[in-house]
């Protein structure tokens, strides 16, 4: 099997190509750094794998997603490489095409975006670019999939690839650094091409000096750069060796653009000049900002979520449940199969089902997000109050894909350049509402607060986004003690998102909701109910003799100065961990009612419109589920880190919940 | 045609300018321009300032990008 792998600059359609030329799906946006991770996929004609890459502006990483991507191409080989190329910012992509094609494979360019560079009047000549640099140019609009087709005929036989012969020269100087570190190289077996790794050590490239330290006593080497620099400093042609490299490799860029590019009809970015005339200005930009999310939250949960939400439980706790149990009664199944699927199964899943519809069309809104191109202004907007908090606005894009779920929201906090930003961005993840915790504040919201839903909802995601930051500050001043966060955002231009991306990237973060349906809420469901069906006196006992009501009792005088100690209430904290939704799924099988009005009912009476903020301020910020766990876990590489994520959310949530109750009830509130 | 220098940031909103050095701006920052193209003697243009003191939106090349002012004001540029 050949593999190719795609490599190129940040947000210039890898991926969309990805999915295009392979049989998979992988994550798309409008932003740098949407995919942090190695994607492997099998080529539609079946000719081999295709390797989606982190986009790179270098080999030279900063952030860790970069790292992903060097590494990958100095310890694997790929038997071709896609570079693709940004055809409306073709000088800065071609600097690290130029790096790739001194790496010597067989290498393919796809210049993509031409829809783009064509209508801001960029007309780049393919012709010219492959005489120059003797590689296959493809023109392409991987959002389309327009030249998909011609890639892919290519790659049929990765083989036919021509190799690479291109050789720039870097000056008397340099050239003789080269040749003499390529012959202290000579000895070395398995490494790439000898002229590029020594180019890549004369650039300081961190991985390969890591690699070659590996194998090698590298001093001599680092001598013989030391020198060429020295002359370089001499001779007043440039202050340190890796400038030069650069400046050599800018002029002849230059000079490939002046040839195959023609900017006579240049014109701005007139769409998103005025766009961002408005959505960044200086006064407006944040209320806009904080008006969309209102606007976002009203439709998700009032204007079309709750219409629909309440049409599927009337058809789950109604025909479907009755159907089941029709169905049940007459292959004449015994009372225990018949309680297990009508409480157990249909009451459980079925009441987180019912949310369905709320979390898709918030997801459907994050997706447009992504793709629209305003994510990065977010970041621009909240940098200021974000390094107030010791962190910095791009950590701003992890964090509202958080509220999707914290899963892939701590991945993308792998774009970010500085390692302490990162790991606070990793550590206060948990603070953002993941959609899994929707379903608790939706059916407490139903209950206590009809006539304001969706500001009761929002109020919680608010309460989550004020104490991440507050955290931030305290997290920062005192467990990292470094210096200041650095902050750089790329704008992209904003575009339309497609029907069918949109469609297929809501459908893509909903897939694991429902999975979890029918996984580890399903799983929950049965032994939460074997649980109430079964006590220490035996089976089918009453609700309150139950294994469940006994555990439940044993966290409940620790939950009661919080205003719920209930051992309804504490025997959902601990499922709760492994899924957040089957704290929902727990209540609707502990008060036996598989529909929503009826556990509505129910809830009204044990709770009062205080204890449920309480409770709802404790679910949102008690611990970060096992899922989050795994992958803080991952990311930090450290279990001190993972423990203290889940400890200090848990001492945050017992204090939190503690003031709302008391400091409510002194005011008189109940 | 006399050109002056001046900070980055004394731009008004809009206006263009050549870089003429970057001195003293943290290394992360200095390389991740230098990937975007911005180095010496390159062309930027100033187009707006961020809410609260918050980041300058600038333009190189047709790419937008933001740095915060205080690194902005490292930059120091020639207007022609």
């Amino acid at each position: 099997m050949s593999s190719v792998a795609l490599v190129g600059n940040p947000n210039t359609g890898k991926t969309s190509l990805f999915n295009t030329l392979t049989s998979s799906y992988e994550y798309v946006g409008n932003w740098a750094g949407v995919t942090v991770e190695k994607k492997v996929g099998s080529l539609k004609n079946g000719a081999g794998k295709l390797i989606d890459l982190p986009g790179i502006y270098s080999l030279h990483p900063l952030s860790r997603d970069e790292g992903v991507a060097a590494q990958y191409l100095v310890e694997e080989t790929p038997e071709a490489l896609i570079n693709i190329v940004d055809a409306s910012q073709l000088e800065r992509n071609l600097l690290l095409t130029l790096q790739l094609l001194e790496y010597g494979k067989p290498t393919l360019l796809g210049l993509n975006m031409i829809d783009v560079a064509n209508a801001r009047g960029i007309h780049v000549n393919p012709e010219v670019l492959e005489a120059r640099l003797g590689i296959t140019v493809l023109p392409l609009v991987a959002r389309t999939g327009k030249g998909s087709a011609q890639v892919l005929s290519v790659l049929q036989h990765t083989s036919a690839i021509p190799a690479v012969n291109f050789r720039l020269d870097y000056g008397e100087l340099a050239e003789e650094a080269i040749a003499s570190i390529e012959q202290e190289l000579s000895e070395i077996q398995g490494l790439p091409n000898h002229r590029w790794v020594a180019l890549q050590l004369m650039e300081q490239n961190p991985i390969i000096l890591e690699l070659l330290s590996k194998r090698m006593d590298t001093g001599r080497m680092l001598a013989i750069c030391d020198s060429c620099q020295s002359n370089l400093q001499s001779r007043k042609l440039a202050l340190t060796l890796p400038q030069w490299i650069r400046s050599v490799r800018m002029d002849y860029i230059r000079s490939l653009c002046r040839e195959a590019m023609d900017t006579s009809s240049i014109k701005p970015h007139n769409l998103t000049e005025r766009l961002d005339a408005v959505l960044t200005h200086r006064y407006l930009g944040l209320p806009l900002f904080i008006f969309f999310m209102y606007v976002m939250f009203k439709a998700t949960f009032e204007w079309i979520g709750a219409p629909l939400s309440d049409l599927l439980d009337g058809f789950i706790a109604g025909p479907l449940s009755d159907g089941a149990g029709t169905l049940l009664e007459s292959i004449g199944a015994s009372g225990f199969t018949h309680a297990l699927i009508v409480d157990g199964i249909i009451g459980g899943v079925g009441g987180v089902l019912v949310f369905v519809p709320q979390i898709f069309i918030l997801f459907l809104m994050i997706s447009f997000l992504e793709d629209s191109g305003y994510m990065a202004r977010v970041c621009l907007l909240m940098d200021s109050t974000m390094e107030r908090m010791g962190l910095n606005g791009k950590a701003f894009i992890p964090f509202i894909i958080g509220f999707g779920c914290n899963v892939p929201a701590i991945m993308a906090a792998r774009s970010i350049e500085q390692p302490k930003d990162r790991m606070l961005t990793t550590l206060l993840m948990p603070l953002m509402s993941c959609s899994a915790r929707l379903p608790v504040y939706l059916l407490f919201a139903a209950v206590f607060f009809p006539q304001r839903q969706a500001a009761a909802v929002l109020s919680m995601y608010v309460l989550g986004v004020v104490f991440a930051l507050v955290l931030c500050k305290l997290f920062s001043k005192h467990l990292f003690k470094n210096d200041s966060s650095v902050f750089i955002v790329e704008l992209p231009p904003y575009r339309m998102p497609q029907f069918k991306t949109l469609g297929r990237s809501t459908w893509e973060k909903g897939k694991g909701f429902l999975r979890k349906a029918g996984t580890i809420i399903l799983a929950g469901s049965v032994i939460i109910w074997l649980m109430t069906y079964a006590g220490p006196g035996g089976l089918d006992v009453a609700m309150d003799d139950s294994f469940l009501a006994k555990f439940g009792g044993l966290i409940a005088p620790l939950l009661e100065p919080l205003g719920f100690g209930t051992w309804q209430a504490g025997s959902t904290l601990v499922p709760g961990f492994l899924a957040k939704e089957v704290v929902v799924s727990t209540m609707n099988i502990i008060y036996h009612v598989p529909d929503a009005p009826g556990l509505e009912n129910q809830i009204a009476q044990v709770f009062t419109p205080l204890s449920s903020i309480s409770f709802m301020a404790f679910i949102l910020l008690y611990i970060p589920c096992l899922a989050t766990v795994g992958v803080i876990k991952k990311e930090t590489a450290s279990w001190k880190w993972t423990l203290f994520s889940m400890g200090y959310s848990l001492v945050l949530a017992y204090i939190v919940s503690l003031v709302i109750f008391q400091v409510g009830r002194l005011l008189g509130w109940s | 045609m006399a050109s002056t220098s001046c900070s980055l940031l004394r731009l008004q909103p809009g206006s263009t300018c050549s870089i003429l050095k970057i001195e003293g701006m943290n290394p992360i920052l200095r390389r991740r321009l230098a990937d975007l193209g911005v180095s010496e003697g390159v062309v930027v243009r100033l187009k707006g300032r961020g809410p609260f003191l918050g980041p300058v939106t600038l333009e190189c090349n047709g790419q937008l990008f933001a740095i915060r002012r205080k690194e902005a004001s490292r930059i120091e540029v020639n207007v022609s």
